[in-house]
């Protein structure tokens, strides 16, 4: 996949595009790359950069190794003992596939939020504190001034701001799926993952969570994973497709949307497959 | 036209037949699944009815009074059934007490720690813990296991808590080796396996990306089963403790082996005692006149009726965890 890594690096002139690829600080560096799920490859030598306080959306058909490009970023496969990662990511400049990287402090840095909403059998107010009293010993009232501004930027405050006591299982989908991203927030991470954050949701809540994407990528690295290309096409400042475990291309969201280089990219965006 | 309607005719007629006797033997299905069904009701209430009245002279002639008092004289018969009924509570609370943090540590272990190739080996030895009969514990509680806590446990017991206060209470008198501690210990090997392989089926029906989600915000193993995995799998964990509770209570063969057969309640746990199961095992082959088969068919109206409870609760608290899970 060389041509991918010429892709990203040659400068390519857009027409009416604000950011030119390659600009921007790079968070993430993705070298060579190679993901098994035992002995079956699941990303093929993938190469690309995640630049700071930009969205880049992950596209592609299904099986297409996005999720599974994401759950590297976090380490989370490492909960499955015959899941591996080859090659280096690297986590401003630091490698964070080495051996020796504490997971609990790249997780707390690179924060998820996955496809089904996953609230802990807690109240709302407990969902969110228990990230936050991991890393830090607050008080009971600066514990409350962490939560109510993780509530507040996850855009959903007003909506529990009266009953924190309550199980946050009884809220709806779309809040469940904001007081995650509160969660995720708390804990004050650099760079946010999303895995198909809306696919679960109705319009209006998706609607919800795209405002909350544009507002949190002031503050956050955000890397997001989705099945809808008008999504893709809304949220992110930079577009990936992916195909059978490799990136096919990656560029700037406008490019891609409008004048794709590889053909699989543009029969995909255009919908004659996926 | 006419030959069209009677041709017609002829196949609803043969038609008609047919479901005749497809409906028939569907009938015969049908009365035969329930037949089965109501037999199991009907030996469950022969008996309960025959608990009933096998106790009914017991009894009338102690009243309530069978149940609080602790005299237990064959020869003037006079029969109470407290110091069983004590035995039975401590022996399985014993077991319990062990049993749970063990199970549930064992539990945590195989679903969240154990690397993949030993999984096996550890639920397999656990399986085996559950099938092994009741009377080889039996026999090694008797001649391996209560020896060796008469020279190790009990006498350091005896040395470690002489001069504490209650728990000197708890813990005097000679080491006989057999006792109330010694067959709630048994009980928690034999219950063991129950709580383990209940909890672990628990454990591994949360939904992974819940446990992912918890990791996910940068908790360690301890932080995830302590606040995602215990609260989530609370009611099956308990329903769990259940079962294996109702099978310590129930448990005959191991204890009558090691518990002494005493009908006393002693406050010291290293003395001997005795269960329910454990007297009428002992005592109904030498049981004469009406009274002592009474009594004792009355202590074991009240085991069902404990049993009964507690797996009754068992069952209640599983399911509500099997709806929930959808």
């Amino acid at each position: 996949m060389t041509f991918a890594i010429t892709r990203m690096m040659a400068p390519v002139p857009v027409v009416g595009n604000p950011l030119p690829i390659g600009g921007g600080a790079e968070k993430i560096t993705i070298r060579k790359l190679n993901f098994y799920y035992g002995d079956h490859c699941a990303l093929k030598d993938i190469n690309v950069s995640l630049y700071a306080k930009k969205v880049m959306a992950f596209i592609g058909p299904s099986g297409c190794g996005k999720s599974t490009f994401l759950r590297v970023l976090n380490r989370i496969y490492d909960l499955y003992p015959n899941q591996r990662a080859e090659g280096e990511v690297l986590l401003d400049g630091k490698n964070i596939l080495a051996a020796d990287q504490d997971l609990n402090l790249l997780r707390a840095r690179v924060g998820m939020v996955f496809q089904k909403p996953t609230p802990f059998p807690m109240t709302i107010y407990e969902n969110i504190a228990f990230g936050v009293r991991l890393y830090e010993r607050l008080s009971k009232s600066e514990l409350d001034g962490q939560v109510e501004q993780a509530l507040r930027r996850a855009a959903i405050w007003e909506e529990v701001k009266d009953k924190l006591n309550a199980n946050g299982l009884s809220l709806s989908g779309g809040q469940q799926q904001r007081l995650c991203i509160a969660r995720t927030i708390a804990v004050k991470p650099e760079v946010i993952l999303l895995d198909e954050p809306c696919s679960a949701l109705d319009p209006i809540a998706t609607a919800k969570i795209e405002e909350l994407i544009d507002e949190l990528k002031n503050d956050y690295t955000i890397v997001i994973v989705t099945h809808n290309m008008q999504q893709a096409a809304r949220v992110s400042d930079f577009t990936a497709f992916m195909y059978l475990g490799e990136m096919i291309e990656f560029n700037t969201t406008t490019f891609i949307f409008t004048n794709p280089e590889n053909r699989r990219t543009q029969d995909y965006i255009t919908g004659r497959f996926g | 036209m006419s030959d069209a309607a009677l041709q017609n005719s002829s196949i609803a007629l043969l038609r008609g037949q047919v479901l005749d006797r497809l409906r028939l033997r569907d009938r015969i299905f049908h009365f035969s699944t329930v037949a089965a069904a109501l037999i199991v009701l009907a030996i469950l209430a022969g008996v309960i009815i025959a608990l009933f009245i096998g106790a009914i002279p017991a009894l009338c002639n102690f009243g309530a009074g069978f149940l609080v008092s602790q005299r237990w004289n064959p020869v003037t018969e006079n029969f109470g059934a407290l110091a069983p009924i004590y035995g039975t509570l401590v022996t399985s609370l014993i077991a319990m007490v062990i049993a749970v943090p063990f199970g549930l540590l064992i539990a945590v272990f195989l679903t969240e720690l154990c690397p993949i190739w030993l999984r096996r080996p550890i639920g397999i030895a656990i399986e085996l813990l559950a099938g092994i009969p009741s009377i080889i514990y039996g026999i090694w509680g008797l001649f391996v296991f209560a020896p060796f806590l008469q020279g190790t446990l009990q006498p350091f017991l005896i040395k470690v808590f002489g001069n504490v206060p209650v728990l000197s209470e708890l813990f005097a008198g000679p080491p006989y080796g057999i006792g109330i501690l010694t067959a709630g210990l048994i009980l928690a090997i034999m219950v063991l396996p129950f709580v383990t392989s209940i909890s672990r089926d628990v454990f591994e029906a949360i939904p992974p990306v819940l446990k992912e989600a918890a990791y996910g915000v940068g908790a360690t193993t301890w932080e995830v089963v302590r606040n995602v995995v215990l609260p989530y799998a609370r009611v099956g964990v308990v329903g769990g403790f259940m079962l294996g509770l109702g099978r310590a209570l129930g448990e005959t063969m191991a204890v009558t082996f090691v518990i002494g057969n005493a009908h006393r309640i002693s406050p010291s746990l290293l003395a001997p005692g005795t269960t329910i199961s454990a007297t009428i095992a002992n005592e109904f082959t030498e049981a004469v006149g009406d009274i002592y088969t009474s009594s004792l068919i009355a202590l074991g109206l009240i085991l069902f009726v404990m049993t009964f409870i507690v797996l009754a609760a068992a069952r209640y608290m599983l399911l509500r965890i099997d709806r929930r899970m959808g």
